[in-house]
């Protein structure tokens, strides 16, 4: 399996050399082609600043971050939307649907921003669509849909482009447990069947407990990190709820 | 002093958002200095005694014109403040977290909007004291004044008026501010800028219908108004506007739902780019920006009738000046004959001349060459067919062919030839009344004179001028042989005079001669109140033309100005607000991978389409509004309307597109400066 993006020894600093805040301190870690890869950490653990860097929204003070072999730290505005439409996916806590757009060209609109031909759309989003049981929704507006439709055509947003890697902030976190479920299986389809690598912040163990890998950060640095190879997603959810416990956030406050 | 540091503050702060509150205030200041400057501009002019009272005249119409002006001025200022404060309610609500009153807030809006006040008043009142200069030149040349020299022109009332004006507005504004801020609850402050965004979905199907509904209503209406045949009266103008306005809302209302199905159908377009998003966004906000579109079309409507007709009918006026005015001086005695039989009320002409021989003036102390014509009296009318099917009866003079042929020979043209029972038609007046009195020509074929059956035709008909005259008294004359005008009763003598030499000394000559003339004495038997007599001399002619045309020219100016101003500003304010509203939108379509020429583009295409929609109906609504003011006009002179469109082309193309650019790279940068913000 090839090496679809590797972060290294990558540092955000913020302020000035008199009160200097380190939001990433050192942070490296790879991601497998293919891989289905969750960061977990306590609010103010960098876990979202260290998404931002990887999804080019943010810059970082130092390190590099290939993503297929290209460095995106050195990228200029032009090629890093270039980067971005081509490469990248993106699912948000809070759905960023555009309200005017029915289902259907919400997704569509991936592709015509990478100008896609008009006559090849229809029959991708389809495509996705199905993977995500969305399929009867298209012509619906936003506001027409549930929770858990909005953030799986959120997500058929971001897979429809076929991009390398797919980054999700807190996808789970303005879903109720059943639309939460059947989101995260969804990702679980399409690492299984179409090859997706997805790249899930989360604070939530239950949604992490969906991935194949979690990274745990504590203080802007790589704490710990665990897989979960042959274990049921039982026993992978006691393994998180452990590190959960040492890592001091979350349920741990009261030990 | 803690607030006005504050208020201080925040308008370095955001400058970037005061800037089209700014420039709406010193627009309106500075034009509004120039046009009530005009009295004080006269200090650098040499002007005439009825020209400075022509000056005067203008003035005070101005003033009226102003106080109309200034409430739309207000109207504008207080909807560019209301898009302000919508924009800093989330910062009004930061102050009241920390525990400062609404009283305190108050103050230091009052501060800002003080700061900003003066700031615009002064750039304007400076700016418009410049620019009256240059205008003081203009006026200068619409009334025919000679420049004495340059010197700096400033006019007290002006910029005491329009800081009166000014300052009640800005009163206005604060007040609706306190009351604005007085009003707010904290809760909807803090999430201001979260406010549930009450999206309806499009009823395309519904647009489809009221367009087709719209395009029928401003058809009909273009119909209503310029149906051939038909003259435009009061409640056919009435009928139009309202079918005119009514399509025009209903226009607005579905075009971007009736482009959007449209465009849908073709995926290739639609699945392009931006251009689904642009449609959407665009038709998203139509709901509620319809109502301030069809206004904006409205006032650009007007802005262009009054610029380009305006500046049309000047044109024409000053064209046919010539025309009113062949002779240096023309003298006329005109009496009234009541009835036939009574020998001593029957005015039979006076010989002109000779009664000035008799009373020892000497007209050949100024008088290069002059001409006596007689005028004959005729119950006859002549009808003109104005409206369709109703034509209107037109009172008409005869006069001998030999001296028709003498006034045209001392113009230098030929002479005309009649047989014994023919008559001529001669309307010399400037406008369409020439043309609609050759095609009435037909109307007027049974008419007897002494006994004798008189014949005319269209071959018939001269538009000569035949005496010098603000406004041809009677505009239509028959041309007749001398023997058919025996023994019918005169009405007027007239003098023509040309001046020995083109000067103000034979002109003073000529009109205080002539007024020494004794009439009484040669009219025995009249009593004064039933002859009059005067004199009209080009220079006359020409100023009161001229008088006429700089106030047409400066009302057209003036409104034209303020209403494209006040249509551009509220575009520019509708959208500014609307980008900052879908900041988040357009973040969104980076994060997607939208690079900065597809997001400009897509702006750019949004902003067009909303600066570009309503200027283009207005075109088209002033294209037939320009058509029929020329017809009703039409008796005033004939307007050249490619002139004036190139001088309203380019006004539009200044202030409107100023506007456009100004709006578009300020939208750009609310958007930019969001993101800066989240790339760190």
């Amino acid at each position: 399996m090839s090496v679809i993006l590797k972060a290294h020894n990558i540092e955000k600093y913020y302020g000035n050399r008199n009160n200097l805040t380190k939001a990433l301190d050192g942070i490296s870690f790879d991601v497998d082609s293919g891989e289905y890869v969750g960061i977990m950490g306590a609010s103010g653990s960098g876990k979202t600043t260290l998404l931002n860097c990887i999804s080019t929204i943010d810059t970082v003070t130092s390190g590099q971050i290939l993503i297929g072999g290209t460095d995106i730290t050195s990228m200029g505005e032009k090629a890093l939307s270039k980067f971005r439409r081509e490469s990248l996916g993106f699912v948000f806590q809070d759905f960023n649907l555009l309200d005017t757009l029915t289902a259907f060209e919400n997704i569509a609109l991936a592709l015509t921003i990478m100008k896609t031909p008009p006559r090849k759309i229809a029959a991708r989003v389809n495509d996705v669509a199905a993977v995500l049981g969305i399929a009867d929704v298209l012509s619906k507006y936003p506001y027409q849909m549930s929770g858990g439709q909005r953030q799986r055509v959120a997500s058929a947003r971001a897979i429809v482009t076929d991009p390398s890697l797919i980054l999700a902030d807190e996808p789970t976190g303005a879903l109720d447990s059943k639309s939460a479920r059947m989101l995260l299986e969804s990702f679980q389809r399409l690492v299984a069947e179409r090859g997706a690598t997805i790249l899930m912040v989360t604070h939530d163990a239950f949604s992490a407990s969906y991935c194949g890998r979690i990274l745990f950060i504590r203080d802007g640095r790589l704490f710990h990190q665990i897989s979960r190879g042959r274990d049921s997603r039982k026993q992978f959810f006691d393994k998180i709820m452990e590190v959960v416990s040492l890592l001091g956030g979350d349920g741990s406050d009261v030990a | 002093m803690m607030s006005l540091n504050i208020a201080l503050q925040n308008v370095k702060k955001s400058f970037k958002d005061y800037t089209i509150y700014f420039l709406t205030l010193t627009f309106g200041v500075c034009i509004f200095y120039i046009f009530n400057s005009i009295e004080s501009q006269q200090a650098i002019m040499e002007l005439t005694s009825s020209q400075s009272l022509a000056l005067s005249t203008l003035s005070r119409m101005m003033d009226v014109v102003s106080a109309f002006i200034s409430c739309i001025l207000a109207f504008l200022i207080i909807y560019a403040n209301g898009f302000l404060i919508k924009r800093r309610k989330k910062e009004f609500g930061i102050y009241m977290t920390l525990g400062m009153g609404k009283g305190r807030i108050s103050r230091i809006l009052i501060c800002e909007t003080v700061l900003v006040g003066i700031l615009s008043l002064v750039t304007g009142l400076v700016l418009g004291i410049f620019l009256s200069q240059g205008m003081a030149i203009v006026t200068a040349g619409l009334i025919g004044a000679n420049i004495k020299g340059f010197s700096f022109v400033f006019s007290p009332s002006a910029a005491n008026d329009a800081i009166a004006y000014f300052g009640l507005t800005f009163i206005i504004v604060l007040a609706f501010n306190v009351i604005t801020i007085r009003r707010q609850r904290l809760i909807n402050l803090i999430y201001a800028d979260r406010k549930n965004e009450h999206f309806k979905p499009p009823r395309l199907k519904l647009s489809i219908c009221v367009f087709i509904a719209a395009l029928i209503l401003i058809i009909s209406a273009y119909r209503t108004i310029t149906r051939p045949g038909l003259f435009p009266t009061g409640p056919v103008i009435s009928i139009a506007a309202c079918l005119g306005v009514v399509g025009t809302f209903l226009f607005f209302f579905s075009l971007s739902g009736f482009f959007l199905k449209l465009l849908q159908q073709s995926k290739n377009v639609y699945l392009t780019r931006l251009n689904m998003f642009v449609l959407r966004q665009l038709n998203s906000k139509i709901n509620t920006a319809y109502v301030s579109i069809t206004f904006v079309c409205l006032m650009l409507f007007v802005a262009i009738c009054t610029l380009s007709s305006g500046i049309g009918l000047t044109s024409a006026i000053k064209a046919d000046m010539g025309k009113s005015a062949p002779y240096s001086a023309t003298f006329t005695v005109a009496a009234q004959t009541d009835g036939a039989d009574d020998s001593a009320q029957r005015y039979d002409g006076l010989d002109i001349a000779a009664a000035l021989a008799a009373d020892g003036i000497d007209i050949n102390s100024f008088a290069r060459e002059y001409l006596e014509a007689r005028y004959y009296a005729s119950d006859a009318k002549f009808m003109l067919n104005l409206h369709a099917g109703m034509p209107a009866d037109m009172p008409i003079e005869y006069i001998k062919l030999s001296d028709y042929n003498r006034l045209l020979e001392m113009q230098g043209l030929p002479p005309i030839t009649l047989e014994a029972e023919e008559f001529a038609v001669n309307c010399g007046m400037t406008g369409n009344l020439p043309r609609l009195v050759k095609e009435s020509i037909g109307l007027n074929s049974a008419l007897t004179l002494n006994g004798a059956a008189l014949r005319t035709g269209p071959d018939l008909f001269m538009d000569n001028a035949l005496e010098t005259s603000p406004n041809g008294v009677y505009a239509i004359i028959f041309v007749v042989n001398d023997a058919l005008l025996e023994g019918i009763p005169a009405a007027r003598d007239t003098l023509h005079i040309n001046y020995i030499a083109d000067s103000g000394e034979y002109e003073r000559l000529c009109v205080s001669s002539l007024k020494k003339l004794d009439l009484a004495a040669y009219l025995p038997g009249y009593s004064s109140a039933r002859f009059s007599s005067g004199t009209e001399t080009r220079t006359d002619v020409l100023e009161k033309t001229s008088e006429a045309t700089t106030a047409i020219a400066y009302l057209a100016v003036y409104l034209g100005m303020i209403f494209l101003i006040a249509s551009a500003t509220v575009l520019a304010i509708t959208q500014l607000s609307e980008t900052s509203d879908n900041v988040r939108r357009y973040g969104l379509l980076r994060k997607l991978g939208a690079d900065d020429r597809m997001i400009g583009g897509a702006l750019f295409s949004q902003i067009l389409i909303y600066f570009g929609a309503p200027l283009a109906l207005a075109l088209v609504h002033s294209a037939v509004g320009i058509g029929v003011a020329a017809r009703l006009a039409g008796t005033l002179g004939e307007m050249s309307i490619i002139g004036s469109s190139v001088f309203t082309a380019g006004v539009i193309v200044l202030i409107y597109g100023g506007y456009f650019l100004s709006t578009y790279w300020g939208s750009k940068n609310i958007i930019n400066k969001e993101y800066i913000q989240q790339r760190g």
